[in-house]
């Protein structure tokens, strides 16, 4: 017999007999009918938890893992306010449910059935996943990414007082909000929820507003493996700026009490608390999961006697809020009900082709208000002395610098945030001046954590300011990638549209840095952000270039929400000369900030028909360098800046190479995986010249004299040049 | 037993043909003797005089302290007569709300009685603005959410106007009754083509009901009725903004404070409070008890707007209706027989 049909059999037994398992009485704050309006949640949950798998048995449902065991959460949705954006684990249908509560109108039952149904019209995702999540209800979807859904929670708490200072046009938490955060006992050892825990004791160590409520959901076991007794209790009993509480989520009236003081301490102090709260997990992790596989009898019969739901009908009873009697009929009625409604949510359209699928990959576009840019004077003070030089060369680090000045000049909804961005202005100076010209809560220095500054980031964005994240080096990126890829890239997508976290991530990469560094200051592969859907990656080769793509990728962000990351190739932050020794042939003057560069547009750089050269960032460089040598030897080749590695731009590449007798794709990334592979692609498909490539090695960078050997040179573009008009 | 969403009908379902729908189907003599002596009391013509008047009047039976007890009195009667059902929730259209509390139990049938008579008595001595019907789906019923937000938009113009008051008052279906002073109804009606040769219709003895214009009423209802009347309901209801109240959860208080509050004041949307009960209760049937017949097209747009059990049109309505009753209206007598 399934163990979700035993517990069932137990509930009705057990309620009809009055075999209630031992607790302690009803006490504390919770209201009699607030109470039984938990009850009602967590027999809803219940339900939905019994129906889902009967709908998979049925062929008509897609998703079995259940959050009984859990129901305790309604009890904190409860203590909370519904404007407290929550961040869900993925056991917490009774928390939704209960908040659902809280807004008139809300279909609750309704809606989770057409996820189970992975229905087009399930109001959250449109039928990409079963989430728990809604707008309406201020719960963004969390896919089952373990734990990754933390660090943004320390980054939607920290808005909250950003917001206070300087609330952004599309904010969406009130001042006083605080923002909770969910997850199991097991997942609480991941490093990525370990990451959130010390940035949120980090940030109010140093007194820092962080309205943050972690809730540790303790049902004591990760899929088989068990949590070591009190272990959660242990690590999380006492940690620095995190204050904790326990509650017993089997006990409506003591989770609601001390998820009541919590949030208390929480909103009043502005401060992150850890909720530590004890649930148990019936029926196993989901259901394919036997848990008798890997649990004695016994062991799983003990906890199915503690049902949060026979103690919940045991308080009520007690304190005199519902009779036992009353409690057994709901329970029964909920699950007449469900199984009606399931009936007709099954018959809603589902998806069906690669287009519905994709609808909500890339977000709908928002309404921004205009503005007429900062004043003269304004600007005038921002930039000071610097205004004197803005007509002179420069070379790209110092365009960046002041491009960032007129962009958060323009728009006060940009924050920065990132190692050493604030006080030390970044690695290689291009951040500057800006925490003297816009303060440091705008020019955010972080802890030494890349998962927390996308975190931050990602958790800002969704409140309604528009990020600009720095990433130190291309290669520090790889340890918090999944905040790209699992979390900031997906919102748009498992909430069709409805939540968003636009932004522009700086990263500083690539490879030429002469000697300094070696792989790690060097990384030369971008495949890691090229095939994630939807993401945009721009690569500028200069100055101006740098400045008016800039312009356009905060655009992006700002209207068309969309995740954007700048990789600034690092090697030409200062280049200057591009032909000989103090030519200058590689600075450029500062562009008017109406200047743009829209996405999609390459750049082209002479019209040479022998050949075109194809590439991006250094290539660039390099190949302006080959361009002229080749022009020594009679050989007319055009430039061609891809400028955006993703999504390709393939109509203006096409058009590029045009009357080019041949192609050479110049990628300073690696053979395998390279952009190059794209490119000869997509040339192969569309054009009938010769085509070649030329690329970095399969290897990593060297530091000391080799530092190039592995790349692209212009020696090696002039030959391989020359080689393709034998 | 099939399971029951029962709905209350609102002002205007008292008409010619209901006049003597309480000597015909009242079920509980001594409730309707106590309405009387209430009314009486009142210095009101009793329900039964009205009732059994020789002649139906506009003037005399659509006021709002006569329509009130009458509708609220035959609805009751009805819901007191259901057999063989399972009501599953209770909800209502406009005045229907508070009948929909006297069915689910939150009021006791003389506290219901006492509340629907103030509020209509309330609402006629005040009588602020009026209201007007007109539709956004044609005669097939077929969804046209563009020409609702035409329409809409228009309200909202004419409301901007100097010495202009116009409103959202009911999303009733596939028909908006709007509310408004007369100068925001009349320029409404001249702004829209006349439709289905009825429509635009200004509705006789009505108020500016669900609108601001209301804030008096409101003020006065609540001076008037005690929150003590109201108690937990035993059945779930749903409200004109489609929320469920559940019985031994409901706040009695806040329950006060909505029906004399936001009930009075703000747009009711009847179309919602439909949706709720087709997808949070799925019943067999959707009940529409007497007086009157109207209501059930207003109950069968909103399931159409609601796309539930792939319902599309009027044909696709009536289809399944010959086919397998979804709607019962127990003031068409052949109906009613399936109900009591």
């Amino acid at each position: 017999m399934d163990r979700a049909d035993i517990v069932h059999e137990n509930f009705l037994r057990r309620v009809a007999g009055r075999d209630f398992p031992a607790g302690r009485a009803p006490a504390g704050p919770l209201a009699a009918t607030d109470a039984v309006a938990i009850y009602r949640a967590a027999c809803l949950s219940r339900a939905l938890d019994r129906t889902s798998r009967a709908m998979q048995r049925a062929g008509q449902g897609f998703y079995t893992i259940g959050s009984s065991g859990h129901e305790g959460m309604a009890a904190v949705a409860a203590a909370l306010r519904p404007s407290d954006m929550a961040f869900l684990h993925y056991r917490d249908a009774a928390f939704q449910i209960a908040r659902g509560g809280q807004f008139p109108g809300q279909t609750m039952a309704w809606d989770m059935l057409l996820s189970f149904a992975a229905s087009a019209e399930d109001p959250i995702s449109g039928g990409r996943h079963k989430v728990l999540g809604s707008r309406a209800l201020m719960i963004p979807p969390q896919t089952s990414t373990i734990a990754s859904h933390l660090p943004k929670a320390v980054g939607a708490a920290y808005s909250i007082g950003a917001a206070r200072r300087h609330r952004p046009e599309h904010a969406i938490l009130p001042d006083d909000a605080l923002v909770m955060c969910s997850f199991g006992d097991a997942s609480a050892n991941h490093s990525t929820a370990q990451g959130a825990f010390n940035t949120a004791q980090w940030t109010s160590y140093q007194a820092v507003p962080l309205p943050l409520l972690f809730v540790c959901e303790d049902n004591g076991i990760g899929i088989s493996t068990k949590t070591p007794k009190g272990w959660i209790a242990a690590t999380f009993g006492a940690r620095a700026g995190m204050k904790y509480f326990a509650a017993d989520g089997l006990d409506i009236y003591d989770a609601y009490k001390v998820a009541l003081e919590a949030a208390d301490y929480v909103r009043t102090r502005r401060k992150p608390a850890f909720l530590h709260l004890r649930t148990i997990r019936l029926y196993g992790h989901a259901g394919a999961d036997v848990p008798t596989t890997y649990l004695s009898r016994d062991e799983v019969e003990a906890e199915e006697a503690h049902d949060p739901l026979l103690h919940a009908v045991r308080l009520l009873d007690s304190a005199g809020a519902l009779p036992a009697d009353q409690a057994l009929a709901i329970y029964t009625d909920t699950n007449a009900r469900i199984s009606r409604i399931a009936a007709e949510a099954v018959t809603r359209p589902r998806l069906k082709t690669a287009k519905d699928v994709m609808a909500s990959l890339i977000p709908p576009a928002r309404p921004c208000k205009p503005s007429n840019g900062p004043t003269p004077e304004a600007r005038a003070a921002a930039f000071g002395a610097d205004l004197k030089q803005i007509d002179d060369l420069q070379p790209m680090s110092r365009i960046l610098n002041w491009a960032l000045t007129d962009l958060m000049l323009a728009h006060p909804d940009i924050v920065m945030m990132g190692e050493d961005v604030g006080r030390k202005g970044g690695v290689y100076g291009v951040t500057q001046k800006l925490s003297a010209r816009f303060g440091p809560d705008r020019m955010i220095d972080t802890l030494l954590d890349e998962q927390s500054i996308l975190g931050l980031a990602i958790g800002m964005a969704q409140n309604g300011f528009t990020p600009m994240p720095e990433i130190q080096f291309l290669a520090y990126l790889h340890n918090a990638e999944d905040q790209i890829r699992g979390e900031a890239a997906t919102l748009p997508f498992f909430s069709n549209g409805q939540f968003t976290n636009p932004m522009v991530l700086r990263i500083a990469g690539l490879g030429y840095q002469k000697g300094f560094g070696g792989h790690f200051h060097n990384d030369n592969s971008v495949a890691v952000i090229r095939d994630i859907p939807g993401v945009i990656l721009a690569v500028p080769s200069n100055g101006a270039d740098a400045a008016k793509m800039l312009r356009e990728c905060v655009r992006l962000a700002r209207e068309e929400q969309r995740v954007v990351v700048f990789l600034e190739p690092i090697a030409l932050y200062p280049m200057r000369d591009l032909h000989a020794d103090k030519d200058g042939g590689w600075m450029t003057r500062y562009p008017d900030p109406s200047e743009v560069i829209p996405l999609g547009q390459v750049g082209v750089q002479g019209d040479g028909t022998d050949l075109a050269i194809v590439t991006f960032g250094n290539g660039t460089y390099l190949s302006r360098q080959a361009q002229a040598r080749l022009a020594e030897q009679g050989v007319q080749a055009r430039v061609i800046d891809t400028r955006w590695l993703s999504p390709l731009p393939k109509d203006a590449l096409t058009v590029a190479v045009q009357g080019a007798k041949r192609i050479l794709i110049v990628d300073e990334t690696r053979h395998s995986g390279g952009v190059a592979e794209a490119l000869m692609a997509h040339f192969h498909e569309v054009s009938g010249v010769p085509l070649a490539r030329i690329t970095a090695t399969d290897s990593f960078i060297a530091t000391g004299p080799a530092y190039a050997a592995t790349m692209p040179s212009a020696d090696s573009i002039t030959t391989a040049a020359l080689e393709m008009m034998k | 037993m099939k399971t029951a969403v029962v709905i209350c009908p609102g002002r205007g379902t008292y008409t010619k043909t209901e006049l003597g729908v309480l000597s015909r189907h009242f079920p509980d003599a001594g409730l309707l003797a106590a309405f009387d002596a209430r009314r009486a009391a009142l210095g009101q013509e009793t329900l039964t005089a009205l009732d059994s008047a020789s002649s139906y009047s506009v003037s005399r039976h659509t006021r709002g302290d006569n329509a009130s007890g009458l509708i609220y009195a035959a609805t009751l009667g009805d819901f007191l007569s259901l057999k063989g059902v399972q009501v599953v929730a209770v909800t209502g259209n406009s005045m229907g709300w508070y009948s929909a509390l006297a069915c689910a139990g939150a009021l006791t049938p003389h506290n219901g009685f006492e509340v629907v008579n103030t509020m209509g008595t309330l609402m006629q001595s005040h009588m602020i603005g009026g209201q007007v019907l007109y539709p956004f789906v044609d005669e097939e019923w077929l969804p046209n959410p563009r020409r609702r937000v035409e329409l809409l938009d228009l309200v909202a113009q004419i409301g901007a106007r100097a010495g202009h008051v116009l409103g959202l008052s009911i999303d009733l279906g596939g028909m908006l009754v709007l509310a408004g002073n007369e100068a925001g109804l009349a320029a409404f009606e001249a702004a829209v083509p006349p439709v289905q040769g009825r429509f635009p219709m200004r509705l006789a003895n009505h108020a500016g009901f669900h609108t601001g214009l209301q804030a008096p009423v409101a003020a006065a209802g609540r001076a008037a009725l005690s929150p003590a009347l109201f108690g937990q309901p035993n059945l779930p209801l749903i409200d004109g903004r489609g929320a469920i109240w559940w019985p031994y959860a409901t706040d009695t208080a806040a329950l006060w404070d909505y029906t004399l509050g936001h009930q009075v004041t703000e747009p009711y949307d009847f179309t919602r409070a439909i949706r709720t009960a087709a997808r949070e209760f799925a019943p067999d049937l959707f009940i529409v008890t007497g007086p009157g017949t109207t209501l059930g097209g207003a109950v069968a747009q909103s399931l159409i707007l609601s796309e539930w059990k792939g319902l599309a049109s009027k044909a696709d309505f009536q289809t399944r209706q010959a086919a397998d009753p979804l709607l019962v209206s127990m003031g068409m007598a052949d109906q009613r027989g399936l109900v009591v």
